[in-house]
């Protein structure tokens, strides 16, 4: 029993601390995400969420402790990057290229075919709502918005087991989040997508979440499975705050 | 309200972060602007002498005279390439209350602050006090003085006022470039006109009765109010900035397609260079020192020994992985998060950048073998550099890359820029132009100076085989710097 479990668990956080000048940003003593499980995490600004993406993708080094992938420390070896897709902010696009030789870079790292980056970006027609694809652009032309549906699709083409998206619903329009939400809920069906996605709009997360960790000052003080009374709670945390 | 906006501009020049802190490039700067000021004031001082022995049979005052609408014609062509538009950002003030007179005004007065406008009075100044108040008496100066005012504030304003078209629209620059090529043919190749007579009358008129002198000054004065004028009237976010955008179109590059998925990281790094202003003026630059060759193997004394088809053999077929390679990593600075987490190998990504430095080396040394006019020597020379270039110079640009941190901002010009220039840059040209002389200068001494070349030949080749080892190397470098490479390339 306690195996099987072990095989479950995608993502292990232990005993993590990120300090910046004397502030610690991140501090996590333990955490563990199972496989499929959709994690909604929020928080106000500078309550660490994005430096905890950053800690999970090798992209800063934390000053204890370890983030595993797969029972694997992500800081010591690359496999994890072979099933983990993410999109934390612009800076993950190549914004000189145009959208599609973006997708095919992306896919070619995978070993996709140009044809088979095509035939995937069909089921996004209507998530790129005309704006993405063949309008002669760079992506650093594109507004911030469609900036962040290249960057979203670029994940799901690369099927990953693991999804880390930062604050996917801020820019994109109220069409565009409903559509995502379901494209969320979708691979998370279909393909037992592991997701943690963060935001400040509570209604999205509580939605499309079934499990929420609320962090403040860089500890999560509330884990909680979503139920009908989340959303309330999260709001009156939020408003006792001010 | 212009000293808030002066106050904004000058934090934002300190607090920026792209503002190198590094004193050793500011003291470096200074250094440079005070050499340059000096030599004018020298000049300037003995412009008369210069003059005198130059030209003994004429007067010196219509001489300089003749010269001084040329200095402004060459004024005008240098400060449309170097001169940079103001950089108050007017964005976060067109939604206040503050009305487009002041921001305009700001904009037109804080843009005068350029050594250009001070360049003319130093190189003129003293000669005028010396020669001219001498022999016709101060009004004459005064006039002189106000017509170089008038003449300066006009190329001032006009070279604003056509950047910012150009900016809309290129074929202004055509159009600016092509009438300056035409003045400058019908002056000298057909003499239909002169400039230098021109000059020569209208300072003599000016010395004789310094009231002209307003007419000019009235044209400086016109050409402000137009450029004022305009700025004004196209002071929206979407104007001042290029506008007309061409449809972008996807590219492929079939033959780097058989590199794999290497060659896809090649085919972007080139579309990164072709699509980017710096990154392109950095390549143009490199293709401009294929002329180097030309300086010094034209002196046979320079072209029968050896050291100079080594250092031009190496300019020219390594040029592209000094000048480029000197910032690296650096170029990818925006989207390097982006690199990190996603499926890279860091094999391949360091492999790609030897590919591309061997693309660029073997074009330019393809270019480079007419040299071969001026011996067979000398191309056997640069092939050897040429090897070089691909063995040692492109590992110790690499090397360096992994102690880059500096972000750097794709879009802006190369011309001036100092975004990302720090110690790495000073210290990696250390080794680039000393090393192949290390091996080779102690074997000329001994007077076995094929023996020095075969040496660098043999090193060469020897980092080409030995190239993986390498790779290794840098890539274990390269893991435990990403952290700090990545933090600095975050600093916007």
């Amino acid at each position: 029993m306690l195996k099987v479990l072990e095989i479950n668990k995608m993502i292990e956080i232990q005993n993590l601390k990120k300090i910046y000048a004397g502030v610690t940003v991140v501090n996590i003593p333990q955490l563990s995400i199972s496989k499929g499980e959709m994690v909604g995490l929020v928080g106000n600004n500078g309550a660490g969420k994005t430096t905890l993406f950053r800690l999970m993708l090798d992209l800063i080094r934390p000053d204890t402790g370890a983030v595993l992938s797969k029972q694997k420390n992500v800081a010591q070896n690359d496999q994890w990057k072979d099933y983990s897709a993410s999109y934390l902010d612009e800076g993950f696009l190549i914004d000189y290229l145009t959208p599609e030789e973006y997708f095919y870079f992306i896919g070619g790292l995978y070993n996709q075919s140009k044809a088979h980056v095509d035939s995937l970006l069909v089921d996004y027609t209507d998530f790129f709502n005309g704006e993405i694809l063949n309008r002669g652009k760079y992506i650093r032309d594109l507004s911030k918005g469609n900036q962040c549906k290249v960057g979203v699709v670029a994940c799901m083409i690369q099927t990953p087991e693991i999804l880390l998206l930062d604050e996917p619903f801020a820019n994109i329009d109220p069409s565009t989040q409903i559509r995502l939400k379901n494209m969320l809920r979708e691979v998370n069906q279909q393909r037992n997508t592991t997701t943690i996605v963060s935001s400040h709009d509570l209604n999205h997360v509580t939605d499309v979440c079934e499990r929420i960790l609320l962090m403040e000052k860089g500890v999560i003080i509330k884990d909680i499975q979503t139920d009908k009374n989340t959303l309330e709670e999260l709001e009156e945390y939020f408003s006792v705050l001010n | 309200m212009t000293i808030t906006f002066l106050q904004h501009q000058w934090k934002s020049f300190w607090r920026s972060k792209n503002t190198s802190k590094n004193i050793a490039i500011r003291i470096m700067m200074a250094v440079f602007i005070l050499y340059f000021f000096i030599n004018m004031l020298v000049l300037s001082f003995f412009l008369d002498d210069i003059l005198k022995k130059s030209f003994p049979s004429a007067n010196v005052i219509s001489t300089f005279n003749s010269f001084l609408l040329y200095y402004f014609l060459v004024d005008l062509f240098n400060r449309f390439q170097l001169q940079e538009l103001p950089t108050l950002s007017v964005k976060p003030y067109l939604n206040l209350p503050i009305r487009r007179n002041q921001i305009v005004n700001y904009l037109s007065f804080v843009s005068l602050g350029t050594l250009f406008n001070l360049a003319p009075f130093i190189l003129t100044l003293p000669f005028l006090m010396k020669v001219v108040s001498r022999q016709q008496g101060s009004p004459a100066v005064a006039g002189m003085l106000t017509a170089i005012l008038g003449l300066t504030v006009l190329n001032h304003f006009f070279s604003l006022w056509l950047k910012r078209k150009v900016n809309l629209n290129a074929w202004w620059m055509l159009g600016f470039l092509g009438t300056l090529a035409i003045i400058a043919c019908l002056d000298y190749y057909f003499k239909i006109i002169s400039i230098s007579t021109f000059s020569a009358n209208l300072f003599y008129l000016i010395t004789q009765n310094p009231t002209y002198s307003l007419i000019v000054l009235t044209l400086g004065l016109a050409m402000f109010f137009i450029n004022h004028a305009y700025l004004k009237t196209n002071l929206y976010l979407d104007e001042l900035h290029a506008a007309t955008e061409a449809k972008k179109s996807s590219t492929e590059i079939p033959f780097l397609s058989r590199f794999g998925n290497l060659g896809d990281l090649v085919a972007n790094e080139l579309k990164l260079i072709f699509r980017n202003k710096r990154p392109k003026s950095a390549l143009i630059m490199s293709f401009l020192f294929m002329f180097y060759g030309f300086m010094f193997y034209r002196n046979p004394e320079f072209a029968s020994g050896h050291s100079a088809p080594i250092f031009c053999g190496m300019f020219m077929t390594g040029i592209f992985i000094i000048n480029y390679g000197q910032f690296l990593f650096s170029w990818q600075s925006a989207h390097f998060d982006g690199i990190l987490a996603h499926k890279m190998d860091v094999r391949s990504f360091f492999r790609a950048k030897f590919l591309l430095f061997a693309l660029f080396s073997s074009v330019a040394f393809l270019l480079t073998i007419p040299y071969v006019y001026f011996g067979v020597k000398i191309l056997v020379t640069q092939f050897i550099m040429y090897l070089w270039n691909l063995g040692v110079n492109t590992l110790i640009v690499l090397y360096f890359a992994n102690k880059n941190y500096k972000r750097i901002d794709l879009t802006k010009s190369s011309s001036f820029n100092w975004e990302g220039v720090g110690a790495t840059q000073w210290l990696l040209s250390i080794p680039l132009l000393v090393s192949p002389f290390i091996l080779y200068l102690p074997f000329m001494w001994l007077g076995y100076p094929q023996l020095g070349l075969g040496l660098i030949a043999l090193t060469a080749v020897v980092f080409i085989v030995t190239r993986e080892y390498w790779i290794s190397k840098l890539v274990e470098t390269f893991n435990k710097n990403k952290y700090k490479i990545a933090e600095g390339f975050r600093n916007k």
